[in-house]
């Protein structure tokens, strides 16, 4: 029985080979993304959960709560003070290790190579199991000389992983010691938070642990294991209870001199929680965390395309049904149940789901780099193949397969056997389920597109944006300090295709201060020299720059942006005094520079504060000759080496630093282009396919139409009319639903392109445009037929 | 007696008004009979037969199947009765055209799971009484008409059905044909299976035992030949 099942579905698939094409490829596909998504959720889950006894690590983690209830800060950081603290005073906890990122240079023969570098307790190893290949994790960690190198970091330094006992040179506090590497660890896997390359022992300074206001220095992780048993809620309780007596006169200091008025609340996260977490995130050391909208974004299109490729099974299948008839009519009659067709016409579909399913997997496989390039990830189905995703994958396959059958061969089996022998058969009504089907899918493909051509607009817009400043042909250079930054220039200058060099701060600095007496003002604060604005081509409105030759400059004059006089309320910026009371310092206004996009524009421009003090200099700023970067990038660099051997170099473009800032835009563009392109393929496959079968249903309509007269135009629009209105339906529920999703999303800029009507126009007509084509080919053809054909074979 | 109708009426409602397909009919069939029905198109000849096939259903009245009150019995035990003791043949002969000859004909024994070294060799036997082992290998669409039809015959016969129900079995064939299908039928009924059959035809109508006029979907009248 099977067999002949078997048989006459393979004949069908042979015979409609259309129709076959139409329903794998479209299935494969959604398969293939349904895998990836489904590895992708997979690793999402399990990470971290390889560690042994990783159920009773917790991350110590805090937020500090307004009088009015509203949290100001939360943070997955804490200080070198509150471990040893907390295991002190709270008995459930057995131990704690703290985990701190760095970056140490280290020293190969002449060569000083930058190298991630994580700082930790000696007991990492006892609380994280990550396995070693040489060394003992119990010791390894005990002397403050000691370093453990992953294994991919020793093969970089040593050439091999047998290393422990060898030695490698690190820099601290300015001179490089000799470190004894005592263990080599295997590279961490790539589902866990914690990937480090290099461990060595922290070393603390005595007031570090013993001065309370350390309470209130958060720079690092600290992770601690709790007793078997243990209740975390009365940890939490207790830990609370400890910080509230123990660091209670601070609370008060603190709260006196710094009007701090928020309450500090210590929670433990459970360190499996850390990589999804949104408010207590994977940082400082720690890696890989993740937004779990990601997850539900890709799950989204995943489904969206599955679901559409099922609609063209399913409408394809009762639209072909007519075809069928007969044989499910001489089925009947000789003997066949209504429940064995079902079979019959369910294990055809998952016949076909099987070939999709077996081709989905070699799509998932060649479409994986891209994927892990978009989902920031390095999958490989190797690596989580086990029972879990087989399972997994089985589900798939059986879920797919009955979605896509079911309706199919319920509504097949159920036909009447005279009816269908005695060609009395008609499709019943009016077919509304294949018509809101394919409303369904065109509405879904509109609805994608649209969100991709928004997103490539407001990323057109982010990075072509004017941002008040000139970010081309802008190499910035770290490490470059007051005492290297006179000579560098000098150095630079002599080439003749730099043009300009500045100095400022690396990196960014949020702070506060007064003006007006007593008003406080959050503001951005940079360090920067006299050179920097003229570099920039950042225009002063009023006042003056920076200028070396009032030498006071560098210790009180500061200049600010538009936005920080709009906040201070002054009349006459020039003159002003900006008071920084708790280090008992001020400053006088001298300029006003014109506001400036410093930040990413995903924020507006906030008060920004320059000041001339060299002592925090550390990024060089080079302006060079369009198109010279190839002769003037190996010049850098040699005066960088020359000034500084022990420095290791580093470079990048302005404008290319200020693209990245949209990495996350530029992914979402990505995913969506994918998406899209898939959903309107297959809905448009589909719909050929309907429109294959419609023709060849009205064949002899249209040989009695052409008989009578009909020019090839009419029969092309009767036929294509009732396919194009189903597309026109789509667009008036997508377009409203995407202009609403749209609006909301762009909300989440302060700076956005507009949303014109135009856009969604265009994109309309595209979709009736593709849609128009996908059905004329067949109506065409039909149109062109010669009747005599058709009205024979009746 | 093999099967029995009384006072069976069948009809459909069209915009209110009651348009009756069959009409009073009352028809006793002995086992071993062979039966025409004639009548003029529409006049209820094919209703009748996928009534007595239960491929239909009727209104009222009653129909009896080897003591078996089928207007009492559920659909799927119906399906049973028909599928054990039922051949059909259509005029269109309904082969399906994924299938070879070999497979179109043990379709039936599929359904009622007959053992696979078995339904070999019943498939076999019919093979070679029609002649057909040469085309057993090839599609419906790779044969004549009247090759197609054997194929149909050959198909209602496998199960070993007590009634053959054929629905004007040569109406698409040319007169040879037609004959080898008649002397076929006649041969078959001689080995005890009843035949009821449609058919336009005087000629054909002549080969069984009786002949039965229906008009407007009542039995006008019996003819003995």
């Amino acid at each position: 029985m099977f067999k002949n099942y078997l048989k006459t579905a393979f004949r069908n698939f042979s015979k409609n080979k259309v129709y076959s094409f139409i329903n794998i490829a479209g299935l494969s596909m959604g398969l293939a993304c349904a895998m990836l998504i489904l590895l992708y959720t997979k690793d999402e889950v399990s990470y971290d959960r390889f560690l042994p006894g990783v159920n009773n690590i917790y991350r110590i983690v805090s937020k500090e709560v307004n009088p009015d209830g509203s949290i100001a800060m939360q943070s997955g950081n804490t200080g070198s003070f509150h471990g040893p603290a907390f295991a002190s005073g709270v008995p459930e906890i057995v131990s704690f290790v703290r985990f701190q990122g760095d970056y140490v240079n280290i020293k190969k023969g002449t060569e000083v190579l930058g190298q991630e570098a994580h700082f930790v307790d000696s007991n990492f190893f006892s609380m994280m199991q990550f396995p070693l290949l040489h060394g003992d994790g119990k010791t390894a960690l005990q002397q403050p000389d000691a370093v453990v190198l992953s294994e991919t970091v020793a093969r970089k330094f040593f050439g091999s992983a047998d290393v422990v006992g060898k030695t490698l040179k690190l820099q601290r506090n300015g001179t490089f010691k000799p470190y004894t590497v005592t263990a080599v660890a295997k590279d961490c896997p790539q589902n866990s938070s914690i990937k480090f390359q290099m461990l060595t022992k922290m070393e603390l300074r005595p007031d570090e642990i013993s001065d309370r206001m350390n309470w209130f220095n958060f720079f690092l992780n600290t992770f601690v294991v709790l007793a078997p048993g243990a209740d975390v809620k009365q940890v939490e309780k207790k830990m609370m209870r400890f910080y509230e007596t123990d660091a209670k006169e601070m609370i008060k200091i603190v709260a006196e001199k710094y009007n701090f008025k928020a309450k500090s609340e210590y929670m433990l996260q459970p360190y499996t929680d850390i990589h999804l977490s949104k408010d207590y995130r994977a940082d400082n050391g720690m890696v890989g965390a993740s937004n779990p909208m990601y997850s539900y974004i890709l799950s989204g299109i995943a489904l969206f395309i599955l679901l559409i490729a099922c609609i063209n099974f399913v409408n394809l299948t009762v639209a072909r049904s007519l075809k069928r008839a007969k044989e499910i009519g001489v089925r009947k009659v000789v003997g066949s149940d209504r429940r064995q067709l079902i079979a019959q016409f369910l294990g055809e579909s998952y016949i076909i789901c099987f070939v999709a399913f077996v081709l989905g997997l070699g799509i998932a496989q060649l479409l994986l780099p891209f994927f892990n390039d978009l989902s920031n990830k390095a999958l490989s189905l190797a690596y989580l193949f086990d029972l879990q995703l087989i399972s997994g994958y089985a589900a798939l396959f059986f879920v797919t397969g009955f979605l896509a059958g079911f309706y199919p061969a319920l509504v097949l089996s159920g036909f009447n056997p005279v009816q269908t022998l005695y060609n009395r058969f008609r499709l019943a009504g009016k077919n509304y389920l294949q018509k809101s089907l394919v409303v369904l899918q065109f509405s879904l493909a509109t609805l994608l597109i649209i969100a991709t051509t928004v997103m490539y607009r407001q990323f057109h817009f982010l990075v072509s944006k004017d941002l008040g400043y000139n970010d081309k042909h802008v190499l910035t250079v770290p490490n470059i300090s007051k005492n290297e930054i006179a000579v560098f220039r000098q150095e630079l200058l002599k080439n003749p295709n730099v043009e300009q060099v500045a100095v400022r701060n690396n990196g960014f600095n949020g702070t506060l201060a007064r003006v007006n007496g007593n008003k406080e003002i959050e503001f951005t604060m940079d360090w920067v020299d006299a050179d920097y604005l003229p570099l920039y081509k950042i225009p002063v409105v009023q006042g003056r720059n920076f200028s070396r030759s009032f030498t006071s400059d560098t210790s009180s004059a500061v200049m600010v942006n538009e936005a920080f006089v709009k906040a201070a309320g002054w009349k006459e910026p020039v003159g002003q005094v900006v008071d920084f009371w708790y280090r008992e310092k001020k400053y006088t206004v001298v300029g006003v520079v014109k506001d400036h996009h410093y930040a990413a524009l995903s924020e507006v421009i906030k008060p920004q504060l320059l000041c001339n003090d060299e002592n925090n200099f550390g990024l060089a700023v080079i302006r060079i000759k369009e198109g010279s970067a190839a002769a003037v990038l190996p010049y850098v660099e040699q005066v960088y080496k020359r000034l500084l051997p022990v420095q290791p170099y580093s470079y990048e473009f302005k404008d290319i630093s200020n693209q990245r800032q949209y990495e996350a835009e530029a992914k979402w563009k990505k995913m969506l282009l994918f998406g899209a392109f898939l959903t309107i393929f297959i809905s448009c496959i589909g719909l050929f396919g309907l429109s294959v079968l419609s023709a060849e249903k009205r064949l002899k309509e249209i040989g009695v139409r052409k008989v009578l007269g009909a020019s090839v135009t009419t029969i092309v629009k009767a036929l294509s009319k009732d396919f194009l209105q189903l597309v026109l339906v789509s667009l008036c529920i997508a377009i409203p639903v995407a202009w609403l999703l749209a609006d909301k999303w762009l909300q989440n800029y302060p700076y956005r392109a507009a949303l014109s009507w135009w856009l969604f126009a265009a994109t309309g007509a595209g979709i009736v445009l593709l849609a128009l084509l996908t059905v004329s080919y067949q109506a065409i053809r039909a149109a062109l037929a010669k009747p005599v054909k058709s009205l024979r074979t009746e | 007696m093999l099967l029995e109708l009384k006072n069976m009426f069948k009809w459909v409602t069209v915009g209110g008004n009651r348009i009756f397909l069959l009409k009073d009919i009352n028809l006793q069939v002995q086992e071993g009979e062979f039966i025409s029905i004639m009548g003029p198109s529409g006049s209820g000849k094919s209703t009748l037969l996928n009534v007595i096939g239960m491929l239909d259903g009727f209104d009222e009245g009653e129909y009896n199947f080897l003591h078996e009150s089928v207007h009492k019995l559920k659909e799927k035990q119906r399906a049973q009765l028909y599928k054990q003791y039922i051949g059909f043949v259509f005029q269109q002969y309904h082969l399906i055209d994924e299938l070879t000859v070999y497979e179109n004909i043990e379709t039936p024994l599929l359904y009622q799971d007959v053992k696979s070294s078995e339904r070999k060799a019943m498939v076999a036997d019919m093979l070679d009484r029609f002649n057909i082992v040469g085309k057993k290998d090839l599609f419906p669409s790779q044969l004549s008409g009247g090759q197609q039809q054997l194929v149909g015959i050959a198909r209602a016969l496998i199960a070993k059905p007590k009634l053959i129900l054929a629905d004007e079995p040569t109406g698409n064939l040319n007169s040879r044909q037609g004959e080898e299908i008649m002397e076929l039928f006649t041969q078959l009924n001689k080995e005890g299976v009843t035949i009821i059959q449609v058919t336009h035809s005087e000629k054909n109508a002549a080969y069984a035992g009786r002949t039965i006029h229906l008009l407007d979907g009542r039995i006008e009248k019996h003819i003995n030949n």
